[in-house]
């Protein structure tokens, strides 16, 4: 270890247990001053649990956290907040109706009152030096997700922070504004601030300085980031070799359009979503949709699972047109969908996997003895499911609210994957999820894609749609920019066209 | 989530709740509440011990009394169950109280047409009728909240108000007034429709068996039927049951319908069990004492059958306390409440922890 930096932050032998679950085992491990420090991990290995005790919102049972050398003992966010921690999270918690400027300010000062014209210098001042755009007089509700981030990493400067813990920063990002962060991220740095950055892109974590790599709970290791390579990285992460990430190529396409879009067209609350968008969908193809979230993506899913009715335009499904469809009717058609939120639009947190695996089909015969749901069929489902798609839980009968992201998607993968027979819509299907449970995913992609199922598949990560997608449309505010061969693609090309730059993706 | 420090000692909310604290809170809550209505028979002037005692001895010191606790509690387990199955998928019924008199008045309008059949005819009838009747009038507050979004809370409560002046319009000089009565009831109902006496020497009905076989049917529909799944997700989470592909209005409605179903037939346990003829009077509060009773029964049927045998004892046993005691048996409604706060506190102080602080 460098001891010539001096420790901003030192975590000593913590321990924090959940009933019988230990989420972190005897964890120590020093953030130096002025250091970009990646915590490395799959979902479950401990990070939001190492970085929630950091931030105040769990006290660890054991040990000891220590702040410039003083002990500190944080029972709060506002403890945190007061020992020079701050810590962007991975949903925002801004206040719509609040301007940029109250939404920093707010709540930091020690008056009522409001001093706007010293808390707008302030505010001036850090987006200066850090090069950080963002306009104080906006509302909150008016920006863009990463914009929106930009304001919560002000907030954490304007009260002070010395340690800033950003969880998953960039998985909202476009490509473009991922390198800007980072950019900031290197001012923050060289001005002394430590960052602590919660990854699981091997690209941003190869950027840090150190990495810590958590496996169930424990510290695997503390490394220097230029002395290692990634796939020691992700070798230590997951204990194991890594799966092989290669694009599986095919020789054959399926013939025949399954699903056709036309001209689709909406609006919500009077401001366009979708605009004329148009496509072909052919059995055993995979079309990929980029774009930044909030591009019109949900809309196109919404509509397709029959939720949302388009103001014009038509969908049709093997030549028969279904513009006005019930989910429960797609479904009938063998249309399966992977919503993007899965706890909200997936699961049923209070429902067993059994029961969430036939969310929607309570009433089929198939799983009723009569008048009563027949458990013995749930559960026997739920085991093959479970055994299928390696859900680590306890059994069927485990509440699904209580299961990991990665999890929790695969029970869902499991219900749509089986609903699936000719459509899968796939939104933000690894949105998430650890190196392990994309692989698992994209294998299930590939396997469900050979068996001559049209997937429609939307990723703002572009390895997704790169790995998997034989053509890629883009997306910018709910118009389809380009459709482009994967084979004939670039990243480059696809990131210009997701921030509406046509000419510049013309020229790359 | 917070947690607050006292000196070595801090306050945390508990990740799962253990049985063991949960029987802990419980036990405290109910002695807590002992305490508090010692206090208040104390500030009533009578020994609490005596109160007790006469609370105990009216309430099941006797077959007539138990019988008579058992004849209380059964509208209660019909209205606490109505709530039971709306709550459950988080649609607030308020209105067991309109259905109650809705399935009273639906029985009535049809049996007092039916002067002269047998029993085996009569009784039959009432139970379908006072059903329809509590369905149909909660199927009201179902359609405004399916169709045009009206929330059920304001609904419901509004057709309570409505369905006491129908009755009343009804009973006071209308067409179902007893004939040179004074009082706004009907005449005495033919023995015939009588809800049958289970033992002899009581008042306690055959409604009550209905209500028991109520709950155990409630139980089954929660915990084994397609609805009853339905009305668990719609409880948690009734956005991914729609994108799922069920119809939650279609959910809605008929939670509704079946919530009002079983009020309803509090309704007529009470006419046709109780006081034989239909009056305000004999069907009025059950609907509102029966959401307390459902809460207090933590939303399960077995634990509302129980919740309502004691608010059946409660009022039972409350009239021989008057009596023996002077307390005045109004009392009983401000011990129902102190029992449903304390409980409710007993609860929530279960999801939490003391833990001792250490320093490492």
């Amino acid at each position: 270890m460098d001891t010539t930096t001096p420790a901003r932050l030192s975590v000593r032998h913590l321990t924090k247990s959940f009933g019988q679950m230990v989420a972190n085992q005897d964890i120590s491990l020093d953030i130096l001053a002025g250091e970009l420090h990646c915590l490395l991990g799959e979902n479950g290995a401990g990070k939001s649990t190492l970085s929630s005790c950091l931030y105040g919102l769990y006290q660890p049972d054991e040990g000891e956290i220590r702040i410039d050398g003083a002990p500190v003992d944080l029972n709060s966010p506002g403890d945190a907040i007061r020992a020079g921690i701050g810590m962007v999270h991975q949903h925002f918690v801004l206040v719509p109706t609040f301007t940029v400027l109250e939404n920093i300010a707010v709540g930091t000062g020690s008056g009522l009152s409001l001093d706007r014209r010293s808390a707008l210098r302030r505010i001036a001042v850090i987006c200066e030096e850090y090069d950080i755009p963002l306009a104080p007089d906006r509302l909150a509700g008016d920006l863009s997700v990463g914009e929106q981030q930009w304001v919560e990493i002000v907030k954490a400067l304007y009260t002070g922070a010395r340690l800033l813990i950003l969880d998953e920063p960039t998985a909202v990002l476009t490509p473009d504004e991922s390198r800007k962060l980072f950019a900031v991220i290197r001012r923050l740095i060289d001005d002394g601030i430590s960052v602590m950055l919660i990854s699981h892109k091997m690209t941003e974590v190869m950027q840090s300085d150190r990495v810590s790599v958590l496996r169930k709970g424990r510290l695997v290791a503390t490394v220097k980031t230029a002395e290692v390579t990634r796939d020691k990285l992700t070798a230590m992460m997951i204990g194991g070799q890594p799966p092989s990430a290669a694009r599986a190529q095919r020789d054959t396409v399926g013939s025949g359009q399954v699903l056709s879009v036309r001209d689709l067209t909406l609006s919500r609350d009077g401001r366009p979503a979708l605009g004329e968008v148009s496509f072909d969908l052919a059995a055993g193809e995979i079309l990929g949709i980029a774009g930044v979230s909030g591009n019109g993506q949900d809309d196109i899913f919404e509509c397709l699972a029959g939720l949302t009715t388009p103001d014009s335009g038509s969908i049709a499904i093997e030549g028969k047109a279904l513009l006005h469809a019930s989910p429960a009717e797609m479904a009938g058609r063998g249309v399966g969908y992977v919503p993007s939120d899965r706890f909200r639009d997936g699961l049923v947190s209070d429902l067993t996997i059994a029961e969430n695996l036939t969310l929607g089909q309570q009433w089929s015969s198939r799983w009723r003895k009569g008048p009563l749901l027949d458990r013995t069929a749930l559960d026997t489902n739920a085991e093959t499911a479970i055994a299928d798609y390696a859900i680590a839980a306890p059994g069927p009968s485990a509440r699904c609210g209580k299961l990991s992201g990665g999890n929790a998607q695969k029970v869902i993968l499991a219900r749509e994957f089986a609903k699936a027979r000719r459509i899968l819509l796939c939104n933000q299907p690894t949105r998430g999820l650890d190196v392990g449970a994309v692989g698992f995913v994209h294998r299930e992609l590939q396997r469900k894609r050979d068996e001559g199922c049209a997937i429609l598949l939307a990723s703002e990560e572009l390895d997704d749609l790169f790995q998997l997608a034989d053509r890629i449309m883009v997306m910018f505010r709910g118009r389809v920019m380009a459709t482009l061969d994967t084979q004939a693609a670039t990243y480059e090309q696809v990131g210009h066209l997701m921030a509406g730059q046509e000419k510049q993706a013309a020229a790359a | 989530m917070s947690a607050i420090t006292l000196a070595a000692w801090r306050l945390e909310r508990r990740r799962e709740q253990r049985p063991g604290a949960r029987f802990v809170g419980l036990a405290v809550a109910l002695a807590g509440a002992l305490i508090l209505c010692s206090l208040l028979f104390v500030a009533a002037g009578a020994s609490p011990l005596h109160a007790f005692s006469a609370l105990l001895k009216g309430s099941f010191g006797s077959l007539r009394a138990t019988g008579e606790t058992l004849v209380k509690a059964t509208p209660l387990i019909f209205t606490g169950l109505a709530a039971c199955v709306a709550f459950r998928a988080r649609i607030w019924n308020i209105g067991a109280e309109g259905q109650v008199f809705a399935g009273a008045m639906c029985a009535f309008w049809i049996q007092h047409n039916l002067a002269g059949f047998p029993a085996a005819v009569q009784l039959p009838v009432i139970v379908i009728a006072s059903i329809v009747g509590g369905a149909l009038y909660a199927g009201i507050a179902a359609v405004l909240k399916t169709r045009f979004s009206v929330d059920e809370v304001i609904s419901t409560v509004m057709l309570n108000y409505i369905i006491v002046y129908v009755l009343s319009l009804l009973l006071l000089n209308g067409p179902w007034s007893e004939a040179g009565g004074f009082f706004e009831q009907t005449a005495r109902i033919d023995k015939s429709a009588w809800l049958p006496v289970l033992l002899s020497g009581t008042r306690l009905h055959a409604g009550f068996l209905l209500a028991l076989a109520a709950a155990v049917l409630v139980q089954i529909l929660l915990s084994r039927t397609p609805l009853g799944y339905e009305i668990k997700a719609a409880g948690s989470n009734l956005r991914a049951l729609e994108v799922q592909g069920t119809n939650v209005r279609r959910v809605i409605l008929v939670v509704l319908l079946v919530s009002g179903a079983l009020a309803g037939l509090a309704g007529i346990t009470e006419v046709y069990g109780v006081h034989h003829r239909l009056k305000a009077g004999a069907i009025m509060g059950y609907g509102y004492t029966g959401i307390i009773v459902a809460i207090l029964g933590q939303l399960h049927p077995a634990g509302i059958v129980v919740a309502a045998i004691l608010f059946g004892a409660l009022v039972n046993g409350g009239t021989l306390m008057q009596i023996e005691t002077g307390v005045p048996s109004a009392l009983i409604y401000a011990i129902e409440a102190i029992l449903l706060l304390f409980f409710l506190g007993g609860w929530s102080a279960c999801n939490f922890r003391l833990r001792r602080v250490r320093h490492a």
